[in-house]
């Protein structure tokens, strides 16, 4: 009697432990990633973004323009920062097959020298990528819209594709989990084909990333 | 029936004083070191401070609705992303903090306790812009606070005040690396601290008030 009591209580001591150290209880979803080898034995790999299903927020300071006046999600910004040259917008992720994987975080800074643009992309089941590069002008969005033909307050159909990052690409500036030890660049281009009379642009992000292993 | 009855006996015994050693489980209250005095620092107050909070389905401590954009999506249904406002030691706004929070893998009750990735995108105008790495043990505050408050109704004391950051540095701080403006090239460590100011479920409050310990020399590498 008295071993099987033993023999029981430490199972139940045991197991609950080994439970609370193995348990995958907070595991995320994962979907496969596609990848693919680029000649140079890097690893491309797209993100996209679909405008406006995936815009989170976005700051409503005078820099945003279109990207900050037609997103449902405001933030509100300080009365301090409102005329600042700075735009915050947070999207959910897409893998190049437009399912969901993650969400992102895109910093727009003009106030330095050059304008800068900054993106930290969780994928909660693979890491976190950090990209940085020279930032696109102010409202370039809004003047590459306006020179088709885009004026407030008025449908707009077309097709707009525009790189958004300066010097051509920029680069891959830290990483975690999967991410971690990756060198290499990326670009951005946005591709808008709607707004409506509210300024709600529809159309994609791509993040297009190519990169390798530090050694 | 008697060894059915002692061997469940024994095994209802086992798991609570398991359930009690993980719940006094000194492991798993591990911080990272306090701050040095010359860091710089960057405070928030919760929610005034808040510019914008989605959340995943499966990650709403406090149960609150998480409307019309929520993450409900499965991969990412444990996630977040948080806007703050930062203030400089003055109290004026000084940043704007993306914060993209998600359950972490090496979440261990055993060894670790309950560990959220939390990362940071931080933009000071003028300055530039830094990112943080942060794994933030969350255990601490669920035990002592949001569930026997939130969950259980026992009366709050308060304030109480918790240093969440682990790792993943070395010495269990958060890792910064610069991206932009001065901030470029250089690469450094950070520690949150926060305090609960107030946390009643009948009202559906909670603030807190927290600090970001920032370690952040110059560039490592001169530019070219």
């Amino acid at each position: 009697m008295k071993t099987v009591f033993l023999l029981a209580l430490l199972i139940g001591f045991a197991g609950t432990l080994a439970g609370a150290h193995f348990a995958p209880a907070l595991k995320h979803e994962r979907l496969p990633s596609n990848t693919t080898v680029v000649s140079n034995g890097g690893r491309a790999e797209k993100f996209m973004i679909r405008l406006p299903a995936d815009r989170i927020a976005a700051t409503d300071g005078e820099a945003g323009g279109l990207r900050a006046k037609g997103a449902d999600g405001v933030m509100i910004m300080p009365a301090q920062f409102v005329a600042e040259p700075l735009l915050i917008e947070h999207f959910k992720v897409r893998d190049s097959g437009g399912a969901v994987i993650g969400v992102a975080a895109r910093h727009w800074n003009g106030t330095g020298a050059e304008a800068t643009t900054t993106w930290s992309v969780l994928i909660p089941s693979r890491g976190a990528l950090v990209l940085s590069s020279r930032g696109e002008t102010r409202a370039a969005l809004d003047s590459a819209l306006r020179s088709r033909g885009y004026s407030a307050g008025k449908e707009w159909a077309g097709t707009v594709t525009l790189p958004m990052t300066g010097d051509g690409e920029g680069v891959v500036a830290a990483g975690t989990g999967e991410f971690e030890n990756l060198l290499g660049t990326y670009r951005e281009t946005w591709s808008v084909a709607a707004v409506d009379e509210d300024g709600k642009v529809s159309g994609t992000i791509e993040l297009s990333t190519v990169t390798s292993r530090l050694q | 029936m008697r060894y059915l009855f002692v061997a469940i006996l024994g095994l209802v015994l086992g798991v609570a004083g398991a359930g009690a050693a993980l719940y006094y489980n000194p492991l798993a209250e591990r911080s990272a070191p306090m701050p040095g005095s010359t860091d710089r620092k960057l405070h928030y107050s919760l929610p005034d401070q808040v510019l914008e909070f989605a959340i995943g389905e499966d990650a709403r401590l406090f149960g609150q609705e998480t409307g019309d954009d929520s993450l409900w999506e499965e991969t990412i249904d444990r996630a977040g992303v948080l806007g703050l406002v930062l203030n400089d030691g003055s109290n004026q706004p000084a940043a704007l903090a993306s914060r993209l929070l998600s359950a972490s893998p090496d979440t261990d009750l055993l060894l670790n306790g309950v560990l959220v990735s939390d990362d940071w995108l931080v933009t000071i105008p003028g300055e530039g812009s830094f990112y943080v790495h942060a794994d933030s043990n969350a255990w601490p505050f669920l035990k002592e606070q949001l569930v026997p408050v939130w969950y259980l109704d026992q009366p709050w004391t308060g304030p109480v005040e918790y240093w969440p950051t682990v790792g993943p540095g070395a010495d269990d701080s958060a890792e910064v690396v610069g991206l932009t403006g001065s901030f470029r090239g250089s690469e450094g460590s950070a520690v949150e601290h926060y305090e609960i100011t107030a946390l009643d479920p009948a009202r559906n409050v909670a603030q807190a008030n927290g600090e970001l310990y920032l370690n952040l020399p110059g560039p490592q590498v001169a530019a070219q």
